[in-house]
């Protein structure tokens, strides 16, 4: 079974800024899931001047009392794949999770670019698919439980990323 | 800044990180690729593929990456024209 989502929001800050904050968003007070973040791999395509990066991305989270059983260790494992063009002002980046892929995976897909009506600001598209290959009558459980889980966790990270670049223009406005 | 997955690879986790953020908002941005961290980065990924090695992550992450996740962009364009030519013949 699989379900999609797809949400398109803006920041009110310039694509370079929201671009950069991507970067920093860990540590933030709404990620304290987070424990870990690596670059597993970083480049830039010569014939494109595009950069590539491969993150992997450790998480604790916390698991319903009937999943308990489905996932005894809740850490999880998350790959983030990246590409930035700075000449077209496009940001993609792919995450999955690496482990309980049996349970669910989640793919979600974001486009972080130029606002189309106000060049100060950045659009980001958010497309996800939730996978479920559990057979025992769970599925649709697992899966609405991970569609629900997954939107609080877009909020959340909205949330992080704006306090992330709040916090950037404030220090550039000091620095100013 | 964030914490590696392998304690010991923090510190220099770190290092590369604060000579990344200003390599891209100060030079990728503005239009300059060339390199600025690639030796902190090379000592980073040293410690840090012995920690994947450690916590049996390797496989794992090789498995997922087979998967190429930009299907659409120029890296992947010689493979699936490659698999065109293999149609044809």
């Amino acid at each position: 079974m699989v379900k999609f989502y797809q949400h398109t929001f803006s920041f009110e800050h310039a694509w370079d800024n929201v671009t950069y904050a991507f970067w920093l968003r860990y540590p933030n007070p709404f990620a304290s899931h987070v424990i870990g973040c690596d670059v597993i791999d970083r480049h830039v395509d010569p014939d494109t001047g595009v950069l590539r990066t491969t993150r992997l991305i450790h998480k604790q989270g916390v698991m319903p009392r009937w999943g308990r059983h489905l996932i005894k260790n809740a850490d999880a494992y998350i790959v983030e794949e990246s590409e930035v063009d700075p000449k077209t002002q496009t940001m993609v980046t792919r995450t999955k999770n690496l482990n309980h892929v049996r349970v669910m995976q989640v793919e979600e897909t974001l486009t972080f670019t130029v606002h189309p009506e106000n060049p100060k600001w950045t659009q980001v598209k958010t497309e996800a698919r939730i996978v479920s290959e559990m057979r025992w009558g769970l599925t649709g459980r697992v899966e609405n439980f991970g569609i629900t889980k997954f939107m609080d966790n877009s909020v959340r990270a909205r949330k992080g990323m704006a306090h992330i670049l709040e916090r950037l223009r404030h220090n550039a406005a000091l620095a100013g | 800044m964030s914490s590696s997955i392998g304690e010991k690879c923090t510190k220099i986790k770190q290092e590369y990180d604060s000579c990344f953020n200003s390599w891209y908002s100060e030079r990728f941005l503005k239009g300059d690729a060339s390199p600025m961290c690639d030796d902190l980065f090379f000592k980073y990924k040293d410690c840090l593929l012995k920690t994947l090695e450690e916590k049996k992550l390797d496989t794992l992450l090789a498995d997922a990456r087979k998967e190429n996740p930009f299907p659409n962009t120029s890296t992947s364009s010689s493979s699936s024209s490659s698999t065109e030519s293999g149609k044809k013949e």
